[in-house]
């Protein structure tokens, strides 16, 4: 069932999915921009100058220890992007009520507090304090720098830069590091009063509680950000790769790592995704999938190769660790089976086990608040609200020919290899 | 012929419940009716990366087998004799299957939405009928290799190992859990069969499920595949160790952006009752936020110094085969953290720690408990690695966290934490020279 969705104001709706399987409520509050370099350093660091502190919660200390006190419900910060749109907020899991050692409104109070973080800021002559500001632009600048630790996510990263350079999408939701050094407490203040005054907010209730109740509150909390200029959310999308993109990194690493770009020429947005989300299950999704059983399990050459799709942009990444000298070999392998699911080499055996695999993991979504939320979200932006029982539904008449037909429009846009230098017994030198 | 018992428990106070069915067969399963959309299945041996020495009670010698053989045989039981893999099997049935080795034990598990007996009935066939032989194993030795050269190239793993490393002169701790390329490379299907008669054995394993599910029609998948068993008692070798660290420091060089640091606390108190283990476990989790907590002293003083990022957090191991606390982050002055550390548990110690801050924390920890059963993997996970394989049972750990004390507390952070006990390890970034 679609969440019952209320506007609480222009431009702020609350949706809520009723629920009592859970021992749990689930809060979450999202701002919606559109992805852009000049402002996604700022929305990266917003969050995490708020949780800073509040009036009357005026440092972390304090406001950690009231998260304590509300049975450990943290407030955490949420930004992440959703093709060429950026999600800013906080979301929290709270105890329901009844669990109290003794009796506490802890839903009402965290709410409170929430109230606190969003609209009632620390400032100093007006903006954000400065030290707060500085504090929060360098641990952004240590997190964008630290994408380099992890190598299997670093080498997706990079392709699908490469591949969408240019295009708002390359923009990261971090932001470039001189975008953060330039920020200012006054700059920062700036952003920030367009964010709670001049954008689309989304709020998400899943649990059990007196709506009616929930309701009033939230308006009363959210119901000033009411506005009419909400920026429209929208992704470019190109559909189809002029010619191979090939990029070669080199890397003091023992591993390479192979990923390939490809346009899908099928979105969210349009009425046969089902068939796309069939055709990258069989091709690279699970562990019966074409990739996994060749080029892991037939071949030896990788501990792991998937592809990964992006939904808003039309994008998808084929990603895997693999010796050095296996390039080529790896590559070639991961292209041949994409022919062969365009040449309509699907036994039923694989249609049956990708169906099956994602019928299932579309139904596991019901027991994780958090994963329900991210499902409506990401149709809510290109304005459909099929559940994942809908979904399930949708891919049982998918054919064979209709999954070799999808192939047929993936085209292979770049191709990025992490080329690891380092010999396989060289290393790290141990003291 | 036997049957098979089955014994309710049940804690109203947190709306939880299980059953303990002792299966004719002679394995132990556990049934967890949850009203979720997600079932979830977990067949696990108490066979994990440090038992590389061991022999069947009653037998001679002992066997000593090469490193991440636990692991490698982990990855086989994928295989079987009729040549369909068991993730193709699991695919008729819609389930998603997987599995890990750790220290301590295998663990092979599913999860699904519909169907589960069917799944369930798959998960314990393939589980008791292994099946290797030299080809499949020499296949595996290329996939397990990269799995391995994935992990060389994480720094996370090099700081965890190294942190291990400069704790224990002896346990098998110290040794990764995959082996290394050179260690998998003497594995052969003699090995592995060895390796899986004396730790699949059904008196060394337990089952444990959770969803909308009941004890009867689980027993009646149990008796269609599992054929009754003699048990037997498996007799490892287990080196001993000092209170005091291996060494005080460990340090390497890889690409990590910023030095990423972790101070170890060695204990080697070990009771050999489950009940205060898991007495001591509460205490230890309860420790960890009051001393390294989002609202500790010295997570608020060090991130507004930019001497430690978000990254920073304090955890804990406490089970029949080890016990740790650990204090781990990202700083440009891992040096300075550390010293930071000293002062401040000598300051703690001397001050005493503070009643509201247990009082505070243990709220946190009773919550967290709580929430911990609104998942059911999360249940079974826990229920069976953290409880059933420790000869714990997890119901009971809701009175362990109410009844927790100030001052019992007081002494464990007394004995942990002592200066003999402490060893540092840091991954620093390459030297510029270093770098291509």
């Amino acid at each position: 069932m679609p969440p019952t969705r209320i506007k609480l104001a222009d431009s702020v709706y609350l949706n809520v999915i009723e629920t009592d399987k859970f021992k749990t409520n689930f809060i979450s509050a999202e701002f919606f921009i559109p992805l852009r370099a000049e402002t996604a350093a700022k929305a990266a660091l917003l969050p995490s100058v708020l949780l800073r502190g509040t009036k009357k919660y005026p440092d972390m200390a304090s406001l950690n220890r009231q998260f304590d006190y509300l049975y450990g419900s943290y407030i955490w910060p949420r930004n992440y992007k959703l093709g060429e749109t950026q999600v800013i907020g906080f979301s929290s899991y709270v105890l329901a009520d009844k669990y109290a050692l003794e009796p506490t409104p802890i839903m009402s109070e965290l709410l409170g507090v929430m109230e606190e973080i969003v609209f009632s800021p620390v400032t100093e002559g007006g903006v954000f304090r400065a030290d707060y500001v500085e504090g929060e632009k360098r641990n952004l600048i240590d997190r964008i720098k630290a994408q380099i630790n992890n190598k299997n996510y670093y080498a997706v990263k990079r392709c699908r830069d490469e591949m969408c350079r240019g295009e708002a999408y390359a923009v990261s939701e971090l932001g470039e590091i001189e975008d953060v050094q330039a920020v200012t407490p006054e700059s920062l203040y700036e952003f920030y009063k367009w964010i709670i005054s001049g954008t689309r907010v989304e709020l998400y209730f899943v649990g059990s509680f007196d709506i009616g109740k929930l309701t009033e509150q939230l308006r009363d909390i959210f119901g000033r950000c009411a506005n009419i200029s909400a920026p429209e959310l929208k992704t470019e999308v190109i559909r189809r790769a002029e010619k191979v993109k090939e990029v070669i990194e080199d890397q003091p690493v023992k591993q390479g790592k192979l990923s390939l770009g490809f346009r899908t020429d099928c979105t969210l947005a349009d009425r046969d995704y089902h068939v796309f989300a069939m055709f990258r299950e069989l091709y690279g999704g699970s562990p019966t999938s074409k990739l996994f059983v060749n080029v892991r399990e037939k071949l030896s050459l990788c501990y792991y190769c998937s592809a990964m799709g992006e939904a808003h942009k039309g994008i998808m990444i084929v990603s895997s660790g693999i010796d050095v000298a296996n390039k080529q070999k790896a590559q070639d392998e991961i292209l041949r089976q994409l022919e062969l699911t365009r040449a309509g080499e699907i036994t039923e055996a694989e249609l049956a086990a990708a169906r099956n695999s994602l019928k299932n993991s579309y139904r596991e979504l019901y027991d994780n608040a958090d994963s329900i939320k991210s499902w409506y979200t990401s149709r809510m932006l290109v304005g459909r609200d099929d559940s994942p029982e809908d979904a399930a539904a949708a891919i049982e008449t998918v054919t064979a020919e209709d999954i070799a037909n999808m192939a047929k429009r993936v085209t292979l846009d770049t191709i990025y290899f992490l080329n690891g230098t380092l010999k396989p017994d060289e290393g790290s030198d141990e003291e | 012929m036997i049957e098979s018992r089955v014994n309710v428990k049940e804690n109203p106070a947190i709306g939880e419940k299980y059953y303990y069915v002792k299966h004719k067969s002679g394995l132990d399963i556990y049934v967890i009716p949850k009203k979720l959309s997600t079932y979830y299945a977990m067949f696990g041996t108490k066979y994990g990366s440090v038992h590389n020495k061991f022999r069947i009670k009653g037998e001679a010698e002992y066997t000593e087998v090469p490193d991440g053989i636990a692991h490698f045989l982990e990855h086989k039981m994928f295989e079987n004799e009729d040549g369909e893999d068991t993730f193709a099997k699991f695919a008729r049935t819609g389930a998603s299957a997987n599995a890990y080795t750790s220290f301590l034990c295998t663990m092979y598990l599913f999860s699904c939405t519909d169907k589960f007996y069917e799944s369930l009935e798959i998960l314990l066939d393939y589980v008791t009928k292994p099946y290797f032989t030299e080809q499949s194993v020499q296949k595996e030795q290329g996939i397990i290799a990269q799995e391995i050269r994935m992990g060389e190239d994480n720094p996370g793993r090099a700081l965890f190992f190294g942190l291990m490393r400069a704790m224990y002169k002896n346990h098998n701790a110290r040794i990764d859990i995959a082996g290394t390329v050179e260690s998998i490379a003497k594995i052969d299907h003699h090995l592995l069969y060895k390796c899986y008669n004396t730790f699949y054995n059904l008196g060394n394993m337990a089952l444990c499920v959770s969803g909308d599910v009941t004890p009867e029609e689980v027993i009646a998948v149990a008796d269609k595949v599992l054929k009754p068993q003699a048990t037997h008692e498996v007799e490892c070798i287990e080196p001993a160790e000092d209170p005091e660290v291996n060494r005080p420091n460990f340090t390497c060089r890889m690409q990590v952006a910023k030095p990423l640091f972790a101070i170890g606390v060695k204990d080697v108190e070990i009771s050999s009752n489950p009940y205060e283990r898991m007495k001591k476990n509460a205490a230890m989790t309860v420790l960890e936020n009051m001393l390294f907590g989002g609202a500790s002293e010295f997570y608020n003083k060090l991130y507004e110094e930019g001497l430690i990022t978000k990254s920073f957090g304090a955890w804990h191991d406490h089970n029949h085969s080890m016990s740790m606390f650990c204090v781990q982050g990202e700083s440009d002055r891992p040096e300075e953290v550390y010293s930071r550390f000293l002062k401040y548990i000598d300051k703690q110690k001397r001050d005493g720690l503070s009643k509201d801050d247990f009082e505070r924390c243990r709220r946190v920890m009773f919550s967290n408990f709580i929430k911990g059963f609104d998942s059911t993997s999360e249940i079974v996970n826990n229920f069976l690695g953290n409880f059933v394989f420790e000869g714990a049972d997890m119901l009971d750990y809701a009175e362990v966290i109410r009844e927790l004390d100030f001052e019992y507390t007081d002494k464990i952070f007394r004995s942990v934490f002592q200066d003999s006990h402490y060893a540092l390890a840091t991954v620093y970034p390459l030297e510029e020279a270093e770098k291509v």
